[in-house]
């Protein structure tokens, strides 16, 4: 039960973020939000399945190019993030269906190197992308500071609220039983009669949806995006980070990560001008070295208790 | 698991803290600063785009030294000091854009400058415009920056288009036999945007264009492509990216015997760091061109009085000679300062008003925004390295030597 209160208490708790009308506040909440959106889909394929899945950029520049395009063609902000899932979707299925054939390693490269080959079609096709020049979005109208603000933050929060229940559906339901047995024993699950290209396909394209419409929020929220700002690399290991500060194969551990994560790369980003980068990395070594299990191991830690995944 | 839940709270209770900290330590430092004009510039101090940023840094910095030990910018009828803070966007685009809205909304400054590059800056005003806080470019000379007709939004560089073009009748006049162009371009907005622009100069100059071709921004090795280029025997060859790419072609170029009466490479000829690099043979009679030069002379109404002014000020504070990395920051500084003596307040909307209509003359040359908010004022000028040494081909006025041809 107490991962439902954990939840309930993050959603709400960014969702008071409007009330106290600062408008960074709001941008920092917007992020948070949308990186947790990134982690909670990453672990439907890298925790929950065991996959590690190196593509979160892939689909984040996925979603906001067919976002954006559509956007510039005059397309409703609902309408163009609804396809910019749909598209991932069935793009990440079909990489989904060729790529799980591999395992460990082979996989995760295989999935890095989507991320390079995406770019570099957003790079090359210019008459559609812009290229290297970038794509403007149109403004929405003017709608004024506050406002806008508002509007881009309850579109991540609402997308955010979205991932969290599927995801958990997902985690409680035959999928996920599914998809931890494939985890544990691939070889066995297919002996018990699981269909696992079937759930492994499933899961990888559920792991991209949410992460293109992100990506398409995002677009319209920056109103500019270039082909090294939505493919890039960081986009995708934040979210394994994220992942890993909340305790891999927990989709609340890993919304909980990436807020955590966010504020704390902020606190360090203002206080340390040429060297914040640094420091981050330092914690996630600490971290991942003395609580590899995340934060939600951290009472078994204290209490001096043996710690099993 | 109910500890887990507090254990939870408790770290998510500490990094509230810590944030409502570093919150109010900011405001607080904010509250006794009030003859002070605030000034805020992200810059990519870590990163790819560090070593560009140091430059920024130094260029604003002599500005700031200079104005204060003036006494400070002028308001009506009283002096305010300058302040600048200084944000790391780590390279990154993005976090540029965040950290734009995090200097205007908790840095609360009063002006704000673009972080650097035409990207970037294209991506951070629209920050700026939403909070209409005036801002200057110094390094956004892609006329796409400005397409959309930005208020706020005030670039130093005049357009792409201005660089090359006063090369080409030159050019025309000291080679008749000139036909055929190579154009090699990084795939990134500034280089793609100087392609398009001498594309189309060529063109219009009756010109063939025998190969065009765009390089991945990672890319080290270039054989293939030159080996193409080579065989198209091109009499002027193109080069556009940055300094380590425009290195590796050149490396690359002698390797394979690439020869041509012309080459022209941006940006790296433009900074001593290239020479350096590609030696003094290999950079002979490199053609390029930029918004500024040591060489170019001009007396001024800023702070430094004249280009030597600003020269003797920055060898004597940072021991050497500033190029045109430096030189961008400062000016954009100066711009802004000299937009609010006119304006004789710091109000957002007549500063702005201000530098809309500014007409200033400068240490870097004439400054005055076109309708777009881009300068239009000066010539840039293009050089050629000789000996190791940039010579002046153009204006007129600064010349220092004609054009020569052959390149090994």
């Amino acid at each position: 039960m107490s991962k439902y209160i954990i939840l309930g208490v993050v959603l709400v708790g960014l969702a008071a973020a409007p009330l106290t009308g600062d408008t960074y506040l709001m941008r920092m909440a917007t992020l948070a939000c949308m990186y947790a959106v990134m982690a909670a889909s990453w672990n439907l394929i890298g925790g929950l399945t065991g996959y590690p899945s190196f593509g979160t950029a892939a689909f984040f520049g996925l979603g906001a190019y067919t976002s954006g395009i559509l956007a510039t063609l005059g397309v409703a902000l609902p309408v163009s993030i609804a396809a910019a899932g749909v598209v991932a979707f069935v793009v990440a299925a079909i990489i989904g269906f060729i790529l799980l054939r591999l395992k460990g390693h082979y996989f995760a490269i295989a999935t890095l190197a989507c991320v390079e080959l995406l770019r570099e079609i957003a790079n090359s096709a210019t008459d559609l992308t812009g290229g290297g020049m970038g794509l403007n979005i149109p403004r929405n109208a003017d709608l004024g500071i506050f406002a806008e603000a508002s509007l881009f933050f309850f579109a991540m929060w609402g997308l955010l609220a979205l991932t969290a229940v599927v995801c958990l559906v997902v985690e409680r339901s035959k999928i996920g039983f599914a998809l931890s047995c494939i985890r544990q024993a691939e070889g066995a699950a297919e002996m018990i009669g699981i269909n696992s290209t079937l759930y492994k396909t499933l899961a990888f394209a559920l792991s991209g949806v949410f992460v293109a419409m992100a990506g398409g929020v995002y677009a319209s929220w920056v109103h500019y995006i270039e082909p090294g700002d939505v493919f890039d690399i960081l986009l995708t290991i934040k979210p394994v980070v994220m992942a890993l500060i909340g305790g891999v194969g927990s989709s609340v551990g890993a919304i909980v990560g990436a807020i955590v994560y966010i504020a704390a790369e902020e606190v360090i980003w203002r206080n340390y001008l040429d060297f914040s980068s640094g420091i981050i990395g330092l914690t996630v070594v600490g971290l991942v070295l003395f609580l590899p299990h995340g934060l939600g191991s951290l009472h078994l830690r204290l209490r001096g208790k043996a710690v099993t995944p | 698991m109910t500890f887990a839940f507090r254990d939870f709270r408790s770290v998510g209770w500490s990094a509230a803290v810590a944030a409502l900290v570093a919150g109010t330590m900011v405001s607080a430092a904010q509250a006794q600063a009030k003859d002070v004009i605030k000034f805020g510039a992200p810059l990519p101090l870590t990163g790819a785009l560090s070593p560009e940023a140091l430059k920024a840094k130094q260029g604003f910095e002599i500005w700031m030294e200079m104005v204060n030990k003036a006494g400070g910018i002028k308001v009506g009828d009283r002096k305010m000091k300058v302040e600048i803070a200084f944000v790391d966007y780590q390279s990154n685009t993005p976090k540029a854009v965040q950290a734009a809205e995090g200097l205007i909304t908790q840095e609360k400054v009063d002006f704000l400058f673009s972080p650097h590059g035409s990207g970037a800056a294209k991506a951070a005003s629209n920050v700026s415009e939403k909070y209409k806080v005036p801002t200057v470019a110094a390094t956004a000379s892609s006329t796409q920056v400005f397409d959309q007709k930005p208020r706020y939004l005030f670039g130093t560089y005049t357009p792409n288009e201005t660089l090359l073009a006063p090369l080409f009748p030159i050019a025309k006049r000291d080679l008749p036999s000139l036909k055929k162009v190579a154009i090699y371009t990084r795939n990134d907005l500034f280089p793609l945007a100087l392609s398009q622009a001498v594309e189309q100069t060529a063109k219009k100059n009756g010109l063939d264009i025998v190969f065009n071709e765009k390089y991945a921004i990672t890319a080290l090795d270039h054989s293939s492509a030159l080996s193409q280029l080579k065989a198209a025997a091109p009499d002027w060859i193109f080069v556009f990216g940055y300094t380590n790419d425009n290195l590796m072609i050149r490396k690359q170029m002698i390797d394979q015997r690439l020869e041509a009466p012309l080459i022209t490479m941006l940006t790296g000829p433009s900074y001593p760091e290239f020479v350096e690099a590609a030696g003094v043979a290999g950079s002979e009679n490199i053609t390029g061109a930029s918004w500024w030069d040591a060489a170019v002379r001009y007396t001024s109404e800023d702070v430094f009085g004249s280009t030597e002014g600003y020269i003797k000020a920055f060898k004597d504070k940072f021991g050497i000679v500033p190029d045109y990395g430096h030189a961008s920051y400062t000016v954009a500084a100066v711009a802004l300062q000299l937009a609010i003596e006119k304006a004789g307040t710091t109000d957002r909307e007549k500063v702005r008003d201000a530098l809309a209509s500014l007409d200033a003359k400068t240490f870097f040359g004439p400054i005055k925004f076109n309708e777009i908010g881009q300068a239009n004022s000066y010539d840039p000028p293009i050089f050629q390295l000789r000996d190791g040494k940039t010579v002046v081909l153009y204006p007129e006025a600064t010349k220092q030597g004609d054009l020569r041809l052959g390149v090994k």
